[in-house]
């Protein structure tokens, strides 16, 4: 017999007098429960409780048992607590990859969310490009990665996928620089400041098509890893940045309308993990990163984008 | 002085397309004066159903050949038709009809099944055959509508074309379809095809008596909402065939004056957003050839 599972329902019991609520507390069926409960009584040879047709009440000796019994399942809780923090303590630190131009304020937020969330472990953030984090994460040398799309990600599992939108930063002074958003053509022949390739070919090259697309063709692309150095260009005039918002002395930021250029993001992992304490610890950075990035990044999940419904039209449908 | 007005209607014409929020190009040609006027003419641009022009006109090269027999009863079972949402496309049970009714649908209502009936009979590469012999060298059709219908499906890793809407806006996904790029699917440049236009007016692809079947066909396609929308004035024809794939919204067609003058255009956009119904986008194109259309006929002389 279990004993602690069986104490543990009869706890839940006592406590709750009444075999229904207590069984969706330990979610499980009543039916069980109530054996578990007979079971227990045959063992311990007596009653713990009086049911009649509408009460469930403690009997004087289920009211002895109950403090001694919460005293044992709060120190097997102890016992689990312990051990995962001695086994955490072995894993020491979970090693993310961040995307150089996530900027400041949201690693800022991120490491402390994670601090506080879980105190136990350590977190070691390196900068470091989609293209690198897939290698690392396949090598086993980084434990999860916030990459940009469209990357090969068939060895990986994914966290929420999320599309944060990329606008325009232009000279205070310039003309664009005023109104509502932008078309991409309106940028047509100007000099553009972007991520480097190298650190996301997928998403770099998916950005540029998009911009193509839209009547947007570049005089020239500038590579900026820094979001600094990419202000820095903007603001000597050189070109324009796609970026997310920024907000800063001498420039303005501007929409791109219908957001045809995003950035798509997602935290990802290597499937089949052995280890389940750091298996859990990836999950809490993911759903910890997704908040923040929600939050602070202005990145929002894609689901919503995904749902919509076409009623197509005979004149607007597919080669009419 | 001219090239002065006539980059004041380009810039009208370009104002035009952005305020539609849409990308355009767009060629415009005299049939009978020969003198032009275009906004990129000479870009790759992605011909949609504007393909089964080209069609319709090697249909009629090998009627006229004697090759084919324009009155050849086809049977089409619902289950080998293409999908569409206009004509046989759309019906459910067995069809027997003609190859000249068959264009007669596919011209007029786009039908997708009459296009890829007819596709069965002549031939993707006969259509291509003849695109070469008529010296258009930026126009190709790459294949037939179902062909394009399953580069969709499987380019976006979808089962069908509703889900195919719902991942549509994701990012990344426009950029997957091949459907959607020049380079990869049924393709020609403003100015081919308008030139293409002019030239079925002008008795040059196929006989006279031919020529006149297209044309007449050209005129009875319903859809008022593009290129016919710039043109609402009893005594104009206008006279066209459509090409709408997610985003894109062309239409390429001729327009008759009571005076006697006829003008070729050819309008391709793209939106930027990916709304299925824009009546911006639609109306701009007609926006657009009026004002080409006007410019050649006031800067005549």
């Amino acid at each position: 017999m279990n004993l602690i599972g069986h104490l543990e329902c009869f706890v839940a019991v006592a406590e709750e007098l009444h075999f229904g609520h207590a069984a969706e507390r330990l979610g499980m069926a009543q039916p069980p429960l109530s054996q578990r409960i007979q079971r227990l009584e045959k063992e311990l040879g007596l009653r713990l409780f009086d049911r009649s047709s509408r009460h469930v009440e403690l009997t004087a000796p289920g009211r002895l048992l109950l403090d001694e019994a919460r005293d044992l399942l709060t120190r097997v809780d102890r016992i689990h607590s312990l051990a995962a923090r001695a086994r955490l303590g072995a894993v020491g630190a979970v090693r993310v990859g961040l995307p150089a131009d996530l900027g400041g304020p949201v690693l800022a937020a991120l490491i402390a969310d994670f601090r506080e969330h879980c105190p136990d472990l350590r977190l070691e953030p390196r900068e470091i490009g989609t293209a690198e984090q897939c290698r690392a994460l396949a090598e086993g040398t980084l434990d999860v990665g916030v990459l940009r799309h469209p990357a090969d990600t068939r060895d990986f599992d994914l966290g929420p996928m999320l599309a944060q939108p990329l606008g325009a930063l232009l000279p205070a002074g310039s003309p664009e620089a005023r109104g509502g958003p932008l078309h991409p053509a309106d940028l047509d022949g100007r000099e553009i400041v972007l991520f480097p390739r190298e650190d996301a070919p997928g998403a770099h090259d998916e950005l540029l098509a998009a911009c193509r697309r839209h009547g947007l063709d570049p005089a020239a692309v500038h590579e900026a890893r820094n979001p600094q150095f990419a202000l820095g260009l903007v603001l000597a005039g050189t070109a324009v940045a796609l970026t997310a918002p920024i907000e800063e002395e001498g420039v303005v930021w501007r929409p791109i309308a219908g957001d045809p250029l995003a950035l798509r993001t997602s935290c990802a992992w290597p499937k089949g993990r052995r280890d389940p304490v750091l298996e859990r610890a990836v999950e809490r950075f993911t759903s910890i990163a997704t908040r923040v990035l929600r939050r602070h990044a202005g990145m929002a999940p894609l689901e919503r984008a995904v749902s919509r419904r076409v009623m197509a039209r005979p004149a607007s449908g597919f080669l009419s | 002085m001219n090239e002065r007005r006539a980059q004041r209607v380009r810039a009208r014409i370009e104002e035009a397309f952005r305020d539609a929020g849409v990308t355009g190009r767009l060629a415009a040609v005299d049939v009978d004066g020969g003198r032009g006027i275009g906004v990129r003419p000479d870009e790759p641009v992605v011909l949609a159903s504007v393909m089964k022009v080209p069609l319709l006109v090697a249909l009629h090269r090998q009627a006229a050949a004697g090759t084919l027999d324009p009155a050849e009863r086809v049977v089409l079972g619902p289950d080998d038709r293409t999908a569409g949402s206009t004509g046989l496309a759309m019906l459910r049970d067995e069809v027997a009809m003609s190859l000249r009714d068959l264009a007669a649908l596919m011209i007029t209502v786009s039908d997708n099944a009459a296009a890829d009936a007819l596709f069965a009979r002549v031939g993707v590469p006969a259509v291509n055959t003849v695109l070469a012999e008529l010296g258009l060298r930026g126009t190709h059709v790459a294949g037939t509508c179902r062909e394009l219908f399953d580069s969709m499906e499987s380019d976006a890793g979808v089962a069908d074309r509703e889900e195919l809407w719902a991942v549509l806006d994701e990012p990344g996904m426009l950029g997957r379809l091949s459907a959607l790029d020049p380079a990869r699917t049924s393709r020609s440049t403003p100015a081919e095809t308008a030139g293409l236009f002019a030239a079925i007016w002008r008795d040059e692809v196929a006989p006279a008596a031919h020529c006149a079947q297209m044309r007449r066909l050209f005129a009875l396609q319903v859809w008022p909402h593009r290129l016919a929308s710039g043109f609402p004035y009893d005594d104009v024809r206008v006279s066209g065939k459509t090409g709408t794939l997610p985003t894109i919204r062309n239409e390429a067609g001729v327009v008759e004056y009571p005076d006697g003058g006829r003008y070729a255009v050819a309008v391709f956009t793209r939106s930027v957003s990916t709304a299925a119904v824009l009546p911006k986008a639609d109306a701009v194109i007609g926006t657009a050839a009026r004002l080409a259309v006007e410019y050649l006929r006031t800067a005549g002389g």
